[in-house]
């Protein structure tokens, strides 16, 4: 199996995209490691249990510091390093510019930009440059092509463009590699936040002609978590159905 | 004991003599302790003394009497010098 040995850490996971990839890397022979802020982590975390393969939960803010902090020292504690950190978790807000309110500014950054550079941060001290070790960050179409009514959300996620990029470079002497997966439409609780107008609108730039789906984000955190993808990094790969084509 | 432990982690992170690793030696004062090997220390010592710093630790490590100051508050014990 592509992941076999493969110690991971998947942060949100108790649903949508960041569930279908803890379940991905399962199914490829991962030990999986699961945070988020609901109970619907532990579920996960039993279901995918299934010896001999591992997989455990721990709940909690990873935008707090002394969480990520601890989150890190349980992953380290349990099973002596990590392999694949993919910092999935992320909020979204909608609103329009002169209508977003500056407490829904900053929980924006600090879920979606300050965690991830946070858990980074610590997640990139247990793992070993011998294993070909992989951070995969979880950014938007939004992030990289703008949206209108999400600009808070799209400014946060071109921030994790931003950090990819720049800690790619830093991480590739210590053989770390950092890369981004840019979402189109996908079927997601986060994404039914937003108006049905808004995603109608939307709809004829999918070339390929369909919403996708968490299963398709999935396949792609699969590949940069392995060793097929062991070359690769710095990069931004959109699973968007063509959107961005 | 952990004082010993201490210093071989400076020695072997850093790639200097034992006899160079004293309580004054400090961050950028030689070039084996640069930021590069500022991180290879962090990581023999979380290695070695099974703890993890957070970042305001990292950042104020200074020196190797920081080096134990912070060890010692994440419960590392050290013979009175």
């Amino acid at each position: 199996m592509l992941l076999d040995g493969r110690i991971a850490l998947v942060t949100g996971a108790s649903r949508g995209i960041g569930a279908a990839i803890a379940r991905g890397f399962a199914a490829e022979g991962a030990t999986v490691l699961l945070t988020a802020r609901g109970e619907g982590v532990d579920e996960l975390a039993r279901e995918l249990d299934v010896p001999p393969r591992r997989a455990g939960a721990m709940r909690g803010d990873i935008s707090d510091p002394a969480f990520a902090r601890e989150l890190i020292a349980w992953v380290r504690k349990e099973h002596g390093r990590l392999d694949v950190l993919v910092n999935n978790a992320g909020v979204l807000r909608r609103g329009l510019i002169g209508m977003m309110s500056a407490d829904h500014m900053r929980e924006l950054l600090d879920v979606n930009v300050l965690a991830v550079m946070l858990l980074t941060q610590y997640a990139t001290r247990i793992m070993d440059s011998q294993r070909f070790p992989s951070v995969v960050n979880l950014t938007s179409i939004a992030g990289t092509q703008g949206s209108e009514g999400l600009t808070a959300y799209a400014a946060s996620k071109a921030a994790v463009v931003g950090y990819t990029l720049a800690s790619a470079k830093e991480l590739a002497p210590k053989g770390i590699r950092v890369n981004a997966i840019a979402p189109g439409l996908i079927d997601t609780e986060m994404m039914r936040w937003v108006t049905d107008d808004w995603q109608e609108r939307r709809l004829p730039a999918i070339r390929m002609g369909r919403v996708g789906t968490p299963e398709d984000v999935a396949g792609v955190a699969v590949f940069l978590a392995s060793r097929l993808s062991r070359y690769v990094t710095g990069q931004v790969i959109g699973v968007d159905g063509g959107m961005t084509a | 004991m952990n004082a010993d432990r201490l210093r071989e982690c400076f020695s072997h992170a850093l790639g200097i003599p034992r006899e160079r690793v004293t309580d004054d030696l400090a961050y950028n004062t030689l070039e084996e302790w640069d930021s590069v090997g500022h991180m290879a220390l962090v990581a023999e010592l979380e290695g070695e003394f099974d703890v993890m710093f957070d970042t305001d630790d990292i950042i104020g490590m200074s020196t190797v009497a920081k080096a134990r100051e912070i060890l010692s508050r994440l419960g590392v014990a050290f013979d009175a010098a």
